[in-house]
């Protein structure tokens, strides 16, 4: 895996690569966590696809300002380190508050995106307060890998009490749900089946809000596809990208995508 | 005996005709309609919990379920017919219907009354009836330890004909400890014709269903017959030569025997669940044509062909009301839920048993129609790995014949088909949906009956 470092609004963001066969996909992580969680999903994908995980302004290894940064920044930050990369016609994979960040990026600048992995978007409308998400995230613990606590704690460290607070914050105040409408790329959501943050109901709502989007459940797993289950994500990414993405790019973003044969 | 102990609850008819009179008084099906929502939470929980047990542990569960149902032989003779007709029409809520359906069971059928706003009367009941001693690959034995009680249930109620079924392959689980007496009415019951008296509507008009399903059946006495093996993906050559998959079930279920050794069918007979008895159609007839009723005939020649038609009569409805029409529903076996079709937009298909025969109709209807966004299926749990039994796997793949969403609503994949949490998880699921619709009014019947008469293999006309 390589470690890539560039700078963006001058100063170093950093990235975990392993080079493949396009499109790349690029993995963008949730509120106060970084890339850590997803370098054993990339390492997965990787054999088979460009693979990238950033660590967004302010979190993981990447410098950020002293303020917390919002979506939108965020966002923002995220396509310039795209530019910065030289990546184009990315597919962009968002966990949990980082599909916000994907989300806000694809409505803004769609030019270099030409596709969307949301795994466990985030916020329900139906819970959004910050006593309710909480309660969500205590009863969705049980079904998360427990050696992913010691990568959470050293994310929290590496991005410090504020911003770690300002992500979820900001995460409670973005509403996803008023921009999924004009994300036109072909969109993949993905939801554990025990995920008590993404209830399946919510799942189907953001599917449902998707130009172009097709909802996969994975089995025995809580919010954190990624790290819980890599390679059946794995599996489901590359099989999106090898029908969704490419019919969409033989065909335009927009249209509707050919019915697919069961499988 | 009070009807409502006689009767199943866990049956077709019974559960049709508990989704259809709720759907009538404005409500939906929780726990199949037995329980109130409230219990939903803590019996999905202890269900659930259930699947987690051994196998065997979960079908004797299940077996132990069906036996409490059953009635004691000695008391067969106390059924009623008038009793039982009597409970049917105290279902619906008291009031005029334009339309009053009489005959067969169907899941269809239910959807296509719910739009019309019309009653159904069915003409077959189930009575389990509890006996022991008897393995359930043995229906000669069977039929002798019961067939005393078959007749004094006949010779006690003229105007019923007992189809005494025995299906080892589908319903292995449940004749473990008691029998399958189907009950047709021949006649038009009293509690039907005062039901028809003073609910149908002025002008309103009497459908009979008549789905003309046949099996083998050996004649006991003049109003009864014995049927061995039922509709579903194992034929009746099957049922009486044997063969590898009636081999490979056999072994799978540890029986000494590789082939069952019935009594001699003698003719055909209506089928014992879904077929319906002709003579009950004479008499609509007869008792309509002096009170100038309109009678029609809604014909068909299995269970399976009003589901299609009846979900592309939904679809034209919906796009007439300019809701969206991309919403498919499929339901199975008596999992029904005519209110949360109409309220979440959904198009209603429902399919018979969850065999692969089945799922290839359904596959077949998905290839003549245009494309749906989303795509649930409901899968009934009969207990047992049937011959020719879809896998959830299997319907998961034509699940994902959806453009967005495509998804086993309420089922556990990995304990089907012994998932008994999904008999309340499936309503649970349903009523979780975000997106609502407005209840429509109700469909007009010439429309409803102009789109019926254009299908192949299904005949709507006046009764002659």
């Amino acid at each position: 895996m390589q470690r890539i470092t560039v700078a963006v609004s001058g100063r170093p963001t950093v990235a975990w690569r392993i080079a493949g066969r396009r499109p790349p996909v690029v993995c963008v992580h949730g509120a106060g966590v970084s890339s850590r969680e997803f370098r054993p999903f990339i390492e997965v994908l990787g054999r088979r696809h460009d693979a990238w995980t950033v660590d967004l302004p302010g979190f993981g290894a990447s410098a950020g300002p002293g303020h917390p940064l919002g979506v939108r920044a965020l966002a923002d930050a995220l396509v310039e380190w795209l530019a910065a990369v030289g990546l184009d016609d990315v597919v962009l994979l968002g966990g949990s508050f980082g599909c916000q960040v994907a989300v806000d990026a694809a409505v803004r600048h769609p030019g270099r995106i030409a596709g969307m992995v949301l795994v466990g978007p985030t916020v329900d409308p139906a819970a959004r307060g910050f006593v309710r998400q909480m309660l969500r995230w205590i009863r969705n613990a049980p079904h998360e890998s427990v050696s992913m606590a010691a990568l959470n704690l050293a994310d929290y460290r590496d991005a410090g009490g504020r911003r770690v607070l300002g992500a979820f914050t900001e995460s409670l105040r973005d509403r996803i749900e008023d921009k999924l409408p004009h994300v036109l790329m072909p969109t993949l959501v993905v939801r554990g089946a025990q995920d008590r943050m993404v209830p399946q109901e919510w799942a189907e709502e953001v599917t449902r809000l998707l130009p172009a989007g097709r909802l996969a459940v994975v089995e025995d797993s809580g919010h954190m596809v990624p790290y819980r289950q890599a390679h059946a994500l794995a599996g489901l990414v590359v099989d999106f990208l090898a029908h969704e993405c490419a019919a969409a790019g033989a065909g335009g973003r927009a249209g509707p995508r050919e019915q697919r044969s069961a499988r | 005996m009070k009807a409502s102990k006689a009767i199943a609850s866990f049956d077709s008819a019974t559960g049709m005709l508990r989704a259809l009179s709720r759907f009538l008084a404005g409500r939906d099906v929780p726990a199949l309609g037995k329980l109130p929502a409230a219990f939903e939470s803590p019996l999905s929980g202890l269900l659930g919990g259930l699947n987690r047990l051994p196998v065997a542990v979960r079908e004797r569960a299940y077996a132990v379920s069906g036996w409490a149902e059953a009635i004691p032989q000695h008391r067969v003779g106390e059924v009623r017919s008038d009793a039982l007709a009597e409970w049917v029409t105290g279902h619906y809520p008291r009031r005029r219907y334009p339309v009053i359906f009489i005959g067969s069971a169907n899941g269809a059928l239910v959807h296509l009354a719910a739009a019309l706003d019309a009653a159904w009367l069915p003409q077959t009941l189930l009575l389990p009836v509890r006996r022991r001693g008897v393995a359930p690959d043995d229906p000669r034995g069977d039929l002798a330890a019961v067939g005393e009680a078959g007749r004094t249930l006949v010779a006690s109620n003229p105007d019923l004909v007992l189809h005494h079924m025995h299906d080892p392959n589908q319903d292995r689980l449940m004749i473990a400890g008691m029998t399958y007496f189907r009950i047709k009415w021949h006649r038009l019951p009293a509690a039907y014709r005062r039901f028809i008296r003073d609910h149908l509507a002025p002008g309103g008009m009497l459908v009979g269903v008549d789905c003309t399903l046949r099996w083998p059946t050996t004649r006991i006495d003049d109003r009864y017959v014995f049927q061995f093996g039922a509709l579903g993906d194992a034929t009746p050559e099957e049922y009486r030569l044997g063969g590898p998959r009636v081999a490979g079930l056999l072994a799978r279920y540890g029986s000494p025997v590789r082939r069952w050794d019935p009594p001699a069918a003698d003719g055909d007979s209506p089928e014992a669940e879904w077929g319906t008895d002709p003579t009950l159609l004479d008499d609509i007839r007869a008792f309509a044509g002096p009170r100038g009723l309109d009678a029609q005939l809604l014909r068909f020649d299995t269970p399976q062909r009003l589901s299609p038609a009846v979900a592309d009569l939904y679809r034209t409805w919906y796009a007439d009301r300019g809701l969206p029409t991309g919403r498919l529903l499929v339901e199975s076996f008596l999992l029904l839920e005519p209110w949360w079709a109409l309220r979440t937009g959904s198009v209603p298909y429902w399919t018979v048993f969850g065999t692969q025969a089945f799922r290839a109709h359904l596959e077949a209807y998905l290839d003549a129609s245009a494309p749906y966004d989303e795509i649930r299926i409901l899968l009934f749990n009969h207990g047992t790995d049937s011959i020719g039994l879809a896998g959830a796997q299997d319907w998961r793949c034509t699940a994902a014949r959806a453009r967005k969403i495509g998804l086993l609503t309420g089922v556990d994949a990995a304990a089907y088909p012994r998932d008994f949490a999904s008999f309340v998880r499936s309503h649970r699921a349903l009523s979780k949906i975000r997106t609502r619709c407005p209840l429509p009014p109700s469909l007009d019947i010439t429309s409803a009956a102009a789109a019926l008469t254009g299908r192949e293999e299904i005949v709507w006309r006046p009764m002659r």
